[in-house]
């Protein structure tokens, strides 16, 4: 599973990070990061977190 | 708020409290101009985009009316609920209870709604088109707002006039009269537990995979969303999408009453009612602020923010910002950033796909049915800050 954000979509509400604890974090500046490539037992948390975006910013392949 | 901002001198003063207070005044772009930020009787007034923006989902900030209740010195049923539910909490308990809600909001079970908008939408225009004019909040927005949530709760349409009068009474706990109307309030917030209930035991002795199913199967598959939280988040809902949907709708319509050649785009181009959904958030949206609380002192723009310092996000000062929006104008075909008309941040709006997906098949029918559409008589408005929108609003039309 690969996992992108498209960041110009991307407002930085964080509902990814409340999905998805294990895959999203803002890191100390308040940036976002993600484990691009996270293992498949969290493709529900992925899908979860992909579907709260408000901006749709998030692409599960 | 006795809270002491630093170099709160030079800011400009805005008095939100006074009833005839506008956010679209000129004193508010004047304010924006001379300062990202000005002090009103409440707090401070955040007025340029990319301080909202930012200001939206700063940590050091919570939501803000939490304490509503208890600044007004009530409790009871009501004051129960607004103090626990989702929009309430902060950190664990808001994640955790934002996981269980988000399946029964996601874009994937909204779609499946569509079709019944487009029914409900159809039905009420069928009631009034032939007269040529309406009262486009009695006839229109209100059951069209309510009509949806009937749909989502899986409740007959017929329905909607006494959820809706539901959710006027419990409205009341927004206002400044608050304490007056506790008995009113209280009396509502019953009943409407009691509608919570009889769905949630309807979808116990029958599971369904819609909404109110979605939110009962968290409730039993996991431990993560107590009964009590599971009634909570059904009420949010239903009291959550009733004025808000109803007030933008009515907002929208005054817009394009201003606006005929934009109605007529719409009308000649359909597909542009989702942008238009987002053209009119951005000049006009129901929800004029957003409230946020400091929970520690901090500094933001070389401001000491003091700890407990209410702060409104004004969205629609954002919105019209001329450093972002430099053409001022209302075109529902040009590409413009994003508004801030549903939050942001942790408690963005949970119910948007919703609004979104039910304001854009209205709007497209309507833009499609109404032709030419005109105040036909005065137009009540709500006042022109916090939640606003209209109370009635007749218009004239030619029917297509």
């Amino acid at each position: 599973m690969k996992i992108t954000v498209d960041m110009e979509a991307c407002l930085l509400h964080g509902q990814c990070v409340i999905a998805a604890p294990e895959i999203f974090s803002f890191d100390d500046d308040g940036g976002l990061v993600w484990v691009a490539a996270p293992d498949e037992g969290l493709r529900d948390d992925a899908e979860a977190a992909a579907d709260a975006c408000p901006e749709q910013a998030i692409v599960i392949a | 708020m006795s809270h002491t901002v630093l170099n709160a001198e030079a800011m400009p003063y805005l008095d939100v409290s006074d009833p005839a207070f506008s956010i679209r005044s000129e004193a508010v772009a004047d304010a924006r101009d001379a300062s990202w930020c000005a002090r009103t009787p409440y707090g401070l007034a955040v007025l340029r985009y990319d301080d909202v923006q930012k200001l939206l989902r700063h940590p050091k900030l919570r939501q803000g009316s939490y304490r509503w209740p208890s600044h007004n010195g009530v409790t009871g049923l009501f004051a129960r609920w607004w103090e626990n539910m989702l929009l309430s909490q902060e950190g664990d308990t808001h994640a955790r209870l934002r996981r269980m809600a988000n399946p029964a909001f996601s874009p994937k079970l909204i779609g499946a709604l569509q079709p019944k908008f487009t029914e409900l939408a159809n039905m009420l225009i069928d009631r009034f088109a032939d007269r040529g004019e309406c009262d486009f909040i009695a006839e229109f927005t209100e059951p069209y707002a309510t009509g949806v949530i009937c749909d989502l709760l899986g409740l007959p349409f017929e329905k909607w006039r006494e959820l809706a009068d539901i959710a006027a009474d419990m409205g009341l706990a927004l206002g400044v009269t608050f304490k007056q109307d506790l008995t009113t309030i209280d009396a509502a917030t019953r009943r409407i537990f009691d509608y919570a209930e009889e769905l949630v035991a309807l979808r116990r002795a029958e599971p369904s995979d819609d909404f109110i199913g979605m939110l009962v199967r968290a409730n039993a598959e996991t431990d993560q969303l107590s009964d009590q939280e599971l009634l909570d988040m059904i009420v949010l809902a239903i009291f959550g999408g009733i004025d808000t949907t109803r007030n933008q709708l009515g907002l929208a319509m005054a817009t394009f009453v201003e606006h005929p050649d934009q109605w007529a785009l719409l009308g000649e181009q359909p597909e542009l009612a989702r942008a238009a959904v987002e053209e009119v958030m951005r000049v006009r949206p129901t929800i004029t602020w957003v409230t946020r609380e400091a929970t520690e002192t901090f500094t933001y723009n070389d401001t000491e923010i003091p700890q407990g310092t209410t702060l409104h996000l004004f969205s629609q000062s954002a919105g019209s910002d001329p450093s972002v929006f430099p053409e001022p104008g209302f075109d529902i075909a040009a590409a413009r950033k994003p508004h801030f008309g549903f939050g942001g941040g942790a408690h963005h709006c949970l119910g948007h796909f919703i609004a979104r997906g039910d304001m854009t098949e209205a709007l497209k029918l309507l833009s499609q049915r109404l032709k030419n559409p005109r105040f036909n008589g005065e137009v009540k408005w709500l006042p022109d800050s916090g939640n606003t929108g209209a109370i009635t609003l007749p218009i004239a039309f030619d029917a297509a």
